[in-house]
């Protein structure tokens, strides 16, 4: 009959762990013990039943999930924390968002209630705010700002970065570059830019590598 | 079984410590599929799994810089994902049932026809036993950490983590000959 002492023998020789004195102690085991050998064997199955457990891929949005719950502008160590799945909830509220933006710009201009209501929250020709967005990549930091000039769009950044930074503009077909950003604040006309309800995506380049982005509606 | 180089490990954590949120997403991208199966095993609910997963890598950023280099990244990052699991077994009421619904790693029609029984056999009787027995099985079969990182991990003995697995596969063992599946 198999001891305890003979047992963790044939569980460390399955799990890889076991030295050559060891080796040779089982080895002496079960040539001694028949019973012993059928006791190995089955333990032999069942490690190859447990290990046949594959790993599956996780869901894609686990990994969206977190990055969205990352506190936006604290380095690690602070005491933002989200709640348990409630990243659910935050997709719902940006859902519930961005469908009142769609319909708030599919009468944009078309109705009397939408231009009054933008008439009320500004001057008709004055330059004011469309959409704003935070980066917070390391490299570079700071804020993007989308404004409505005239008949026009432009870009207002206010960046902090280490290292020249280079922007690149797109939206739809329309795309446009600005080199060489550093520190301070810019505002680029986006000539040919219209607002289509295409988001104006941007995108930050420094050394040759891509340190952020950024996505404006 | 998880490839990893310590050094880059430890030079996306000095980054992600800095403000870097892209090399936290490498963190992250590099390691949640350990952590997700870890909890999907201990808990047999992939919803729950996904939430406990998402919670692991949150609390991963909020303690980087509590972070201990003389110790094995990923061992760090099991310990969190397992504690969480625990954590949400514990706060199941006692007479809620898992749902035995896993995601499927796709294999064929074939595999899936013959392995699927036994694979439903074998899950069910890892969730019979106690959740600190599975946490050694899972590491050792599922993680496939050695008996000194399994010990780091779990932060105890490697002595006990032996004593545990080992007790572990009896018990599975006597569930496992009972229906069949040995």
């Amino acid at each position: 009959m198999a001891d305890s002492a003979q047992l963790a023998l044939v569980h460390a020789e399955i799990d890889g762990e076991l030295d050559d004195r060891q080796r040779a102690e089982l080895a002496r085991c079960l040539l001694a013990d028949p019973a012993f050998r059928a006791k190995r064997d089955e333990l032999r199955r069942l490690c190859g039943r447990l290990d046949s457990m594959k790993q599956v891929d996780p869901p894609t949005e686990l990994l969206d999930g977190v990055l969205a719950s990352l506190p936006q502008s604290k380095a690690p160590g602070g005491r933002f924390r989200m709640p348990v799945g409630s990243w659910r909830y935050a997709a719902m509220l940006a859902g519930v968002l961005i469908t009142g933006t769609i319909v708030f710009r599919l009468t944009d201009g078309q109705g009397t209630v939408a231009t009054e209501m933008a008439g009320t929250l500004a001057g008709s020709r004055a330059p004011h705010s469309i959409d704003l967005a935070e980066i917070s990549r390391g490299a570079v930091a700071g804020k993007a700002s989308l404004t409505q000039q005239g008949s026009g769009l432009a870009l207002a950044l206010q960046l902090t970065a280490g290292a020249p930074v280079d922007v690149s503009v797109a939206s739809g077909k329309q795309s446009l570059a600005i080199k060489g950003l550093s520190v301070g604040h810019t505002v680029t006309a986006l000539t040919g830019f219209e607002r289509t309800g295409q988001p104006v995506n941007l995108t930050f380049m420094a050394g040759g590598r891509e340190v952020g982005r950024a996505s404006l509606e | 079984m998880v490839l990893v180089n310590e050094e880059d490990d430890g030079a996306l954590v000095q980054r992600s410590i800095h403000g870097d949120r892209a090399a936290f997403g490498q963190l992250v991208v590099r390691y949640q599929k350990p952590v997700y199966n870890a909890a999907l095993k201990l808990l047999r609910d992939a919803e729950e799994a996904r939430d406990v997963a998402q919670t692991t890598f949150l609390n991963v950023f909020e303690h980087l810089a509590d972070y201990d280099p003389s110790f094995k990244f990923y061992s760090w990052i099991y310990r969190i994902a397992i504690n969480e699991s625990l954590n949400a077994l514990g706060k199941r009421r006692p007479y809620e049932a898992v749902s035995g619904e896993e995601p499927d790693g796709a294999p064929g029609p074939d595999r899936e026809a013959e392995g699927a029984q036994i694979r439903g056999v074998i899950e069910d009787a890892l969730m019979s036993i106690t959740p600190e027995l599975r946490a050694v099985v899972v590491l050792r079969h599922v993680m496939q950490l050695s008996y000194q990182d399994m010990a780091e991990t779990l932060s105890l003995p490697e002595k006990t983590v032996k004593s545990r697995l080992y007790s572990a596969r009896q018990l599975l063992r006597d569930i496992l000959a009972q229906e069949g599946a040995i």
